[in-house]
């Protein structure tokens, strides 16, 4: 869709910037996640690796950071599938969306604002989380691979939520919650289908065996996730209110 | 130029019909789609506001399709009819949003958005959250997304649905001014008398179709097996049957307390005639109306058995 006017009509000249519609949409989101009830819960969702790091701290189990982190991937299927899942599901379903269909802005900045806003408070919620539990566990911070490893995989599952929420906004959220579950599941099989899992692709470049640090799981979690978020930005275009 | 050319438009939703097969063309002013619920009017709406795109045919606004011109749909003021909206926002920021998604400059927007709230009758309650205002209000705070950038053609689906008696005149009015305001309005509604205190110039849609458009008259013309009617209150009621009887405009005459009620084929001859027969025969004549001047009457000789295609 055209961003500009081709012919100069009255009160065409107007037609927002892309940049302007993403910024518009991201503060607008941000502003409703904070007067809802989502944000709470996903703090306290990200506080269960930290009581998890107080606990085994005070029977003073030795540290395996590779628990902590499976456990923040588990926290990986419900944060993004709440935020981004539950945001654009509930924006499409309870037609709260027409009133951006009818603007004169491209409907794939609809959701590229939303993702601006939401995948950084995904990112802040699963890496603060991980980074407490760890200071806790070890007295230490947790390497920068790790904390990477997690942002990426946040941006992996946004986008895999994007994806659903836009074919299925009724149910966006359980069926990303399943599907990344499944996504968790199929990581821990000892074949090569585990490839297409982005929450063991995270764990591979998380690298908690010390082995050599590769691009490989990202390039494995930008095609996934690549694929989801096409998915999302081609059904946006076309759906109808 | 018209505004909006539908040109054999039709949308299918799968196998259920929105709006089957519609050539229409609207020029400007302040124009009702009547038509009862499930008739096609919202669908004819979202389609000329860029929602919905045609399954078949086409539609344009000022010559483009608003579905896939984005430049077009800036000058389009679109509310819809159904309740949800941001409801976490205050009104103000929920229209100042939609004013910067409709192009309005970041410096202008807030001011576009307190005066179109204002023109609204909203800025005492613009800091309130939509949450929890009333459906009189939500359709104000609708109405002040529509109108925030300046649009010049508006597309209100159902904006007096859910309000009360007072709210609704004071919001016809406002509407009224925008139509004053040289603004090209399409109004929707399935009751009768909203439409009718709006404009005279309505389209009538039932089951996808543009049944009839025009004013209340013209389309009363254009369905001429449905004889008009006038009803006369007068003391010799039975005088002015007999001076009518023999008529062959006239298709019935019923003769009711005080008075009779007689259906014709041809309204103006038919006046003619009854002003002749009150003088000839020194009739007093206390009331003369005619009940198919009300949208009311229209509607039901367009939408019953007789009117269906």
């Amino acid at each position: 869709m055209s961003q500009t006017s081709q012919t100069s009509q009255p009160g065409e000249n107007l037609v927002p910037t892309t940049l302007s519609t993403v910024l518009t949409l991201a503060g607008v989101t941000l502003k409703r996640l904070g007067r809802g009830k989502a944000l709470g819960i996903g703090g306290l969702l990200t506080a269960l690796p930290i009581l998890y790091a107080f606990a085994v701290r005070a029977r003073h189990v030795p540290s395996a950071p590779g628990d902590l982190f499976y456990a923040s991937l588990l926290l990986l299927t419900m944060l993004p599938a709440m935020f981004v899942g539950a945001s654009i599901g509930e924006e499409i379903e309870e037609r709260t969306s027409t009133y951006l269909w009818s603007r004169p802005i491209a409907r794939w900045a609809v959701l590229a604002g939303k993702l601006c806003a939401l995948v950084p408070i995904v990112i802040a919620l699963l890496v603060g989380g991980w980074y407490a539990g760890i200071r806790i566990w070890t007295d230490a911070a947790p390497s920068a691979v790790s904390c990477v490893a997690l942002a990426a995989g946040c941006i992996a599952a946004s986008l895999v939520a994007a994806g659903i929420a836009t074919v299925v906004p009724k149910h966006g959220m359980a069926l990303t919650i399943g599907y990344l579950l499944v996504d968790l599941s199929i990581g821990a099989i000892p074949f090569s289908l585990n490839e297409l899992s982005i929450t063991n692709q995270a764990r591979l470049l998380a690298n908690f065996d010390g082995s050599p640090v590769t691009v490989t799981p990202v390039i494995a979690m930008a095609v996934v996730a690549g694929l989801w978020g096409l998915v999302g930005f081609a059904r946006i275009r076309r759906l109808e209110a | 130029m018209s505004i909006v050319v539908a040109d054999s438009c039709s949308k299918w939703y799968g196998h259920v019909l929105g709006v089957s097969d519609v050539s229409w063309k609207l020029g400007g002013g302040i124009v009702g789609l009547l038509g009862p619920n499930g008739a096609g009017k919202s669908t004819l709406i979202k389609m000329m506001g860029g929602l919905l795109q045609p399954s078949r045919g086409s539609l344009t606004v000022y010559g483009r399709s608003p579905f896939h011109d984005v430049a077009v749909r800036r000058r389009i003021g679109y509310a819809p009819e159904h309740e949800a909206t941001w409801d976490e926002l205050s009104a103000l920021e929920l229209v100042t949003a939609m004013a910067r998604l409709a192009g309005v400059p970041a410096g202008k927007a807030d001011k576009a958005a307190k005066d179109a709230l204002a023109q609204m009758g909203m800025i005492a309650a613009m800091h309130r959250r939509v949450r929890g205002f009333s459906k009189g209000m939500r359709q104000r705070t609708k109405l002040a997304t529509a109108i925030a950038h300046d649009p010049d053609f508006l597309l209100l689906d159902e904006p007096l649905t859910g309000v009360d008696p007072v709210a609704r005149v004071d919001i016809v009015e406002r509407i009224k001014q925008l139509g004053a305001a040289g603004k090209t309005i399409v109004v929707s509604s399935h009751v009768l008398y909203e439409i009718e205190a709006l404009t005279s110039d309505i389209v009538v849609i039932y089951r996808g179709q543009v049944l009839a458009e025009g004013n209340v008259y013209e389309i009363r013309r254009l369905i001429d097996r449905h004889p008009h009617r006038i009803r006369v209150e007068c003391d010799q009621p039975r005088a002015i049957a007999t001076a009518l009887a023999p008529e062959d405009h006239v298709a019935r005459i019923s003769f009711e307390r005080g008075g009779l009620v007689v259906e014709t084929r041809d309204p103006d001859r038919c006046y003619d005639q009854i002003a002749q027969a009150v003088l000839a025969r020194s009739v007093t004549v206390s009331a003369l109306s005619s009940p198919d001047n009300n949208l009311g009457a229209v509607f039901e000789y367009l939408t019953g058995d007789g009117g269906r295609r």
